[in-house]
């Protein structure tokens, strides 16, 4: 099973870069592929739950509906410890599902399970 | 040719568009580079990387992706672009055509293919190494 690394790190909304490495995850999960999605820096504003039906107020896809859908589909969803700590996300307020982890964790799947690593 | 090289494929991703910054220069020059040493390459342009398709670039003084684009599809290389991106940003001028097998578009090279994410998903799937570029 091919594995691929989808590595985020600008923040949904303003960007179509957080968007848009999802959906490369939503298009991998259906065909098989063993996939991770890593939030790091400001790509971790993606794992917050309570994102406000952006299709109507902004007109552009839920990034938080995209992680459900992820992780619905069998994709893993991680947000870097310290990505978060720094910005004052708590546990508490993210996407039920995603998970937490430290840089040196981070850097063991990038450097194992990352047969190809796509950045956004 | 470089030994072991023949039947690997090499697949890119280009996520910004072209002059702006130099992402889709680099992405070509190695696409060349990569050709000449034996591989496959594959493209795929994705987000405003989808400009690079765009027919006619005559820039002044900076590398000509367009040009570059062209004679890389000459030599055998694939270039796929993101449908709902190009339509997004106006290449498509209509539904698919069944008698020409393609999506009607004036302004895009074209020997580019447009596909959904799935078609993507293929490229990644078949390649022996993905680089990504424009994404910052």
């Amino acid at each position: 099973m091919k594995k691929i690394v989808i590595e985020i790190s600008h923040p949904p909304y303003g960007h179509e870069n957080a968007y848009s490495g999802f959906f490369v995850a939503l298009g991998s999960l259906p065909k098989g592929v063993d996939t991770i999605v890593i939030l790091t820096g400001e790509g971790v504003y993606a794992a917050r739950r309570g994102q406000v039906d952006p299709p109507k107020n902004i007109n552009l896809p839920s990034t938080e509906e995209q992680v459900n859908d992820i992780i619905n589909l069998g994709g893993r969803v991680i947000a870097d410890k310290q990505a978060l700590l720094v910005r004052g996300i708590h546990d508490e307020e993210l996407i039920e599902g995603i998970e937490v982890l430290n840089p040196n964790e981070i850097q063991d799947i990038i450097l194992n399970h990352g047969e190809h690593i796509l950045t956004f | 040719m470089v030994e072991g090289i023949r039947n690997k494929t090499l697949a890119l991703m280009l996520f910004s568009s072209p002059y702006r910054s130099q992402y889709a220069d680099h992405l070509c020059r190695i696409a060349e580079k990569a050709m000449e040493k034996g591989y496959n390459v594959e493209i795929f342009l994705y987000g405003d990387g989808v400009h690079a398709q765009m027919n006619n670039q005559t820039p002044k003084t900076f590398f000509n992706v367009g040009e570059s684009l062209k004679r890389l599809a000459e030599k055998g290389a694939l270039i796929k672009s993101c449908l709902i991106c190009s339509q997004a940003r106006g290449y498509i001028e209509g539904d698919f055509d069944e008698k020409l097998g393609k999506y009607p578009s004036s302004k895009a090279l074209n020997t580019v293919e447009f596909c959904t994410i799935y078609g993507f998903v293929d490229m990644i799937l078949k390649a022996d190494k993905l680089l990504t570029f424009g994404s910052s």
